[in-house]
């Protein structure tokens, strides 16, 4: 929401913007551990690499030749194969392992280093409905549109951590400044909402809001009659909660005047340690594992109109 | 000497009690039971007020010289002036700069009280900028690491958008910095924006910026004297560690009608004064306002629905002079910035301050002024759609300030002050309401109370004709006090979030932490000749409230926290050296000063801290050494048709804290030293005026500034799609660019109204600001771009180089005075 006004701001001044190619040091080269699992049907997926120059756009490389498996709290074993993808616990028509309630341990071995990190799976609260509000054209948007909110309860006691996930039209809204995690219902520990509907920022943090390529407006509309959004909430850790509030700090950098409001560069956490405290490797990345809810809503023109009249009531 | 904390705790508060009271009644017996005065003759006292003829606006600082003992007096801050003398026949020199001298035969065989109006000197070439007392004060005076500006003469400083700025002025001064366009507030001698003391008529102004720092809030208008203290910081301030900028409105023309104008390119100002009862009571009443909305809402359908965009401040003050013992001042500010993007949706800051004080004569040498003070900061954003869904934020500090102050003129050689300041503090760090389909849900953290209290005790004696010193103590004592809830956190790793343990509420008013302060203050000056001195001085101030800001800049949505239970106060020390030299009959003003400072308790910040609406924020915050040293050398050039000065400081400001810039110590994550965010190695200003002729005079402002010091990260690595930044443990590894820029402008003056009548005057300026087009960086940022990222294919990774202000910004403005 802060983005909004800085945007606007943003009109009236001056500030610009120039590419610039600093020399960067070396290259750490740290070991990098993808390990986000969840409990939905399907094969589930780690995967391992190296940090490369932040001037290297590349995908990263999976780093074969790794033992990794996860253990739980009964001492059960699951192995992750190495495959193309990454490494693998079973196939399409597999259903996931990972219970609510239950800690898990994951473990990898590679070139003689053994890392590891921990992560319960909490429970997930369904999500309730998707609900469309009608905006006039404004100056902002070339045509009427629709916006979005995802309405759930956050489950009752203090400290349920969740990710809210977004999907237009099958694609998912993947820029960092849509990262929509909540803290019980509100955005942080502090926030003192417990056990009630997700406060409306994170409910509308499921649009979309794309620059208008043909010029003729600022932003695309976020959602019109006929689009399909799908919204998955995923429960996440209280650790893995910080760890993306602190990835969308360094990874939202708005340019231009936003760059007033931007807090200094620093690492994000890690929940992964070098069984050998004394080394100088760290590696970096999260294990998570989570429980997760979703539900599809199509924009039909019976919902639009719907949305057009309650608007037409207000005034 | 060792810091004299206390927390709170029965045993030690009955001890620093007593020690609190011993101490204050020696320092009364040292003062008072001073050989040198119990050896005085019978005196007799002169004492008066002086002011401006033209307007009868007091003058601050000036000076009353009696030949025959090679001394006097200076006006204090309400143009008072009391000395003491033999009785005898005496030649007296009433003085001000820019003022005719006015001298006198006085027969002085009993007290007298008398009151002068000095004349201003006509329309001269010289235009002084930086004023001073008298022509030699740098030299004479006991005051160092001091800049007092007198607001009729930064008239002629360019600054952006052709506008006088008050703050954008005093960063000509050596010592003092900015990170960059955009940024409020100001930085001196390697200290934080937060640590300044910014006082308006005696109210703090907790926020110094409209537009983001692009202007003061300060309407010029209104504005008759500015003082900032960089180091020997006299007894009657505290509460901040790096400055004191006291700025005084002012009274209003008690003669007649005055009318001051501008209409400039961004906004407009106007004001107005004039007597309430002639020479015994004014006002003067000022106001600006911005109007690009009002410009725009022709040409574009943005502000129909709502939206708006501009700022405001209106200033106040009456006063009334009772009799010759008594006198009242009444005086107000008011300014808003706000940005709506419609209706119900936007953003907006703004203070709100109220003084009144109470000027009273107890005898011809005991002059108090009682000061209340009001002061209330706040900001706040509104979002949603409609009434059911919505979510209101808001925040604000309030001050209430009683300052009972007392000058004892006591003799030539000795004015005493005393007096003591009583603060309180309530903080509301966040009032956040939120609202989804009708459910509503408070997020409001507690209110916050604590208390300020000090006394204080200073004088200023000089000892021989040579030596003259300062020299007092102050006591401040500060409670955290209750009506919410306090927190205990246990241990954690260096620079990783405390986790919390537990919640204690209190009653209201009740004493959380307690904390109790000395502060000695001292500074001297030894005058070598007549056109040489060097001086010197020590100062240790605390500061018991936190200006919590996590970015590059400070910005108007930074909350302040009070000490707590866990978190200590700031403390810092500064030792100040320097050379003043005058040259060629006080044409060449040069000083040269070093400083050092080391301070205790400095604020850092976890990574990834949550300083927004967090009742834990305390679990966040990281504590730790802060040190600053440097060099400051001024070359001022004070007459002639060209004249200007320039300014160079050669600094460096680093603070050390566990858990920041640990570099490979990753077992016990202590901290190495590391640039403070506004590090600046070099900060050169060069400030120059050429007066073409009578009516023309050209200005031209160069600024040069060492980068800011940032943080690279060096690779990448990804997560979930996600491409983050990964870093060494060095803070401040990397420097951006360095900043410089030249302004320039002409001052027209007596455009219309000519040589019509004297009283009647206008001038238009026309600048240009940033003339060779420099894109100053801001910042570099390092990111993935806002772009929607492709699937399956790799992100793509920049830096980009910000620049706040990106082109040249010509700019006019015309100025009126009837």
């Amino acid at each position: 929401m802060k983005n909004i006004f800085i945007l606007l701001i943003a009109f009236v001044f001056f500030a610009c913007e120039n590419i610039i190619y600093p020399e960067l040091e070396p290259s750490l080269e740290q070991y990098v551990v993808d390990a986000w699992l969840n409990d939905l049907p399907g094969s589930q997926k780690i995967f391992l690499s190296k940090s490369n120059n932040y001037f290297m756009s590349e995908l990263p490389k999976l780093l074969s030749g790794a033992e990794v498996y996860l253990t739980d709290e009964d001492g059960n074993r699951y192995d992750f194969e190495e495959s193309a993808e990454g490494y693998v616990w079973g196939d399409s028509l597999s259903t996931s392992f990972l219970q609510v309630g239950t800690s898990y341990q994951l473990n990898v071995s590679i070139d003689g280093i053994r890392f590891s990190g921990t992560s319960e799976m909490n429970p997930v609260p369904p999500v309730d409905s998707i609900t469309f509000k009608y905006q006039e054209e404004d100056f902002s948007t070339a045509e009427d549109y629709y916006l979005a909110e995802v309405v759930a309860t956050d489950l009752a006691g203090v400290g349920n951590t969740y990710w809210i996930k977004a999907w237009k039209n099958g694609l998912y809204l993947n820029k960092a400044s849509e990262i929509n995690i909540a803290y019980d219902a509100g955005f942080s520990v502090g926030g003192n909402i417990d056990g009630q509907v997700f406060i409306q920022p994170i409910q509308e943090l499921i649009n979309p809001f794309d620059t208008d390529e043909t010029g003729e407006a600022l932003i695309e509309p976020p959602y019109s009659i006929g689009d399909t959004i799908y919204v998955e909430i995923h429960s996440i850790s209280e650790s893995a909660f910080y760890f993306l509030n602190e990835v969308k700090i360094q990874t939202v950098r708005s340019g231009g005047f936003g760059a007033l409001f931007a807090p200094p560069f620093s690492n994000v956490s890690t929940n992964l340690m070098n069984e050998d405290v004394n080394s100088a490797i760290h590696p970096v990345g999260f294990f998570n594992v989570s429980a997760i809810s979703s539900l599809e809503q199509v924009l039909t023109s019976e919902i639009a109109q719907q949305a057009q009249e309650e608007v037409a009531n207000k005034d | 000497m060792p810091h004299r904390y206390k927390q709170a705790g029965n045993r030690t508060k009955t001890i620093n009690k007593a020690t609190f009271f011993t101490t204050m009644r020696l320092l009364f017996l040292i003062i008072f039971f001073n050989a040198s005065w119990l050896s005085a003759q019978q005196m007799v006292t002169l004492n008066g007020e002086i002011s401006d003829a033209a307007n009868g606006e007091s003058l601050v600082g000036a000076v009353v010289y009696i030949k025959q003992v090679e001394g006097g007096a200076v006006t204090n801050v309400y143009g008072f002036y009391s000395l003491s003398v033999p009785p005898g026949t005496y030649d007296v020199e009433f003085r001000y700069v820019g003022f005719n001298t006015q001298n006198m035969i006085l027969k002085l065989t009993e007290n007298m009280r008398l009151d002068i109006e000095l004349i201003e000197i006509e329309k001269e070439l010289n235009t002084v900028v930086v004023s001073a007392n008298r022509e030699d004060a740098n030299i004479s005076d006991v005051e160092m690491s001091t800049a007092k500006l007198d607001i009729k003469s930064i008239l002629k400083v360019p600054t952006f958008a052709g506008e006088v700025d008050i703050i954008k002025s005093i960063q000509l001064l050596p010592g003092v910095s900015t990170v960059g366009e955009g940024a409020s507030g100001f930085n001196v001698r390697g200290g934080g924006v937060g640590q300044n003391l910014v006082l308006l008529d005696e109210a703090p102004v907790y926020q110094t910026s409209h537009l983001f720092g692009f202007f003061s809030v300060f309407n010029p208008d209104a504005v008759k004297d500015v003082k900032l203290y960089k180091g020997g910081i006299p007894p009657q301030y505290g509460g901040r560690l790096a400055s004191i900028l006291d700025i005084r409105m002012k009274e209003g023309n008690n003669k007649s009608y005055e009318f001051n104008g501008g209409v400039g390119t961004v906004f407009s100002r106007f004001s107005v004064e004039g007597p309430i009862k002639k020479e015994k009571a004014s006002f003067i009443l000022a106001g600006r306002r911005s109007y690009v909305d009002v410009l725009a809402k022709p040409f574009t359908d943005v502000f129909d629905n709502g939206a708006a965009l501009y700022f405001y401040d209106l200033t106040a003050k009456a006063n009334w002079d009772i009799d010759d013992r008594n006198r009242v001042y009444l005086s107000g500010y008011f300014g808003r910035d706000v940005f709506k993007f419609d209706e119900r949706q936007g953003f907006d800051w703004g203070n709100q301050t109220g003084t009144i004080r109470w000027n009273h004569l107890f005898s011809d040498k005991l002059f108090s002024n009682f000061t209340g003070v009001f002061s209330d900061y706040d900001y706040g954003f509104s979002f949603g759609d409609d009434a059911s869904d919505t979510f209101d934020w808001s925040s604000n500090i309030k001050t209430y300030d009683f300052k009972p102050e007392f000058n004892y003129f006591l003799n030539a050689q000795n004015e005493i002050v005393f007096g003591a300041e009583f603060l309180f503090y309530e903080f509301e760090p966040a009032n956040a309401i939120g609202v989804s389909d009708g459910f509503i849900s408070d997020i409001s953290l507690d209110k916050k109370k604590s208390l300020e209290t000090s006394v204080y005790f200073g004088n200023n004696q000089k000892i021989n004709d040579r030596l003259s010193t300062q020299y007092g103590l102050r006591i401040s004592s500060f409670r955290y006090l209750g009506g919410g809830n306090s927190y205990s956190y246990g241990t954690a790793i260096p620079g990783e979030r405390k986790p919390w343990i537990g919640t204690q509420s209190h009653d209201n008013m009740e004493t959380i932490a307690h904390y109790e302060v000395l502060e000695p203050r001292a500074s001297m000056r030894y005058t070598l000749n007549p056109t040489s001195s060097i001086k010197g001085s020590y100062n240790r101030m605390n500061q018991f409230i936190h200006l919590i800001s996590n970015t590059v800049a400070a910005t108007p949505i930074d909350v302040w926290q009070p000490s707590t239970n866990n978190i200590k106060p700031q403390t810092g020390n500064q030792i100040a050296v320097g050379y003043f030299k005058n040259l060629q009959g006080n044409l060449f003003e040069t000083s040269a000063e070093v400083y050092y400072k080391w301070n205790k308790n400095q604020v850092d910040y976890i990574d990834g801290a949550d300083i927004l609406i967090n009742e834990f924020l305390e679990g966040d915050l990281l504590s730790g050494d802060g040190r600053a040293y440097g060099l400051e050398l001024y070359l001022r050039k004070t007459r002639g048709r060209f004249n200007g000065w320039i300014s160079y400081t050669l600094g460096k400001s680093e603070l050390k804290i566990d858990g920041v810039n640990y570099g490979t110590d990753m077992a016990e994550r202590k901290g190495q030293w590391y640039p403070n965010r506004f590090d600046q190695r070099h900060n050169l200003k060069i400030t120059n005026n050429y007066q073409i002729n009578d009516r023309i005079t050209l200005s031209g402002v160069f600024s040069y500034l060492s980068g800011t010091p940032t943080t690279f990260p060096n690779d990448r690595f990804s997560q979930q799609g996600y491409v983050i930044p990964l870093l060494k443990n060095e803070r401040g590894n990397v420097r951006i660019p360095d900043y410089h820029r030249l302004d320039v402008s002409v001052t027209w003056d007596n455009v219309y109204f000519g040589k019509k009548g004297r009283k009647n005057t206008d001038y238009f300026v026309f600048s240009v600001y940033n003339v060779y087009n420099r894109r100053n960086p801001f910042a570099i940022i390092f990111s993935q771009g806002s772009d929607r990222q492709p699937i399956h294919e790799p992100v793509e990774t920049m830096a980009s180089q910000i620049s706040i202000i990106g082109s040249f910004v010509p700019a006019f403005s015309y100025n009126f005075k009837f």
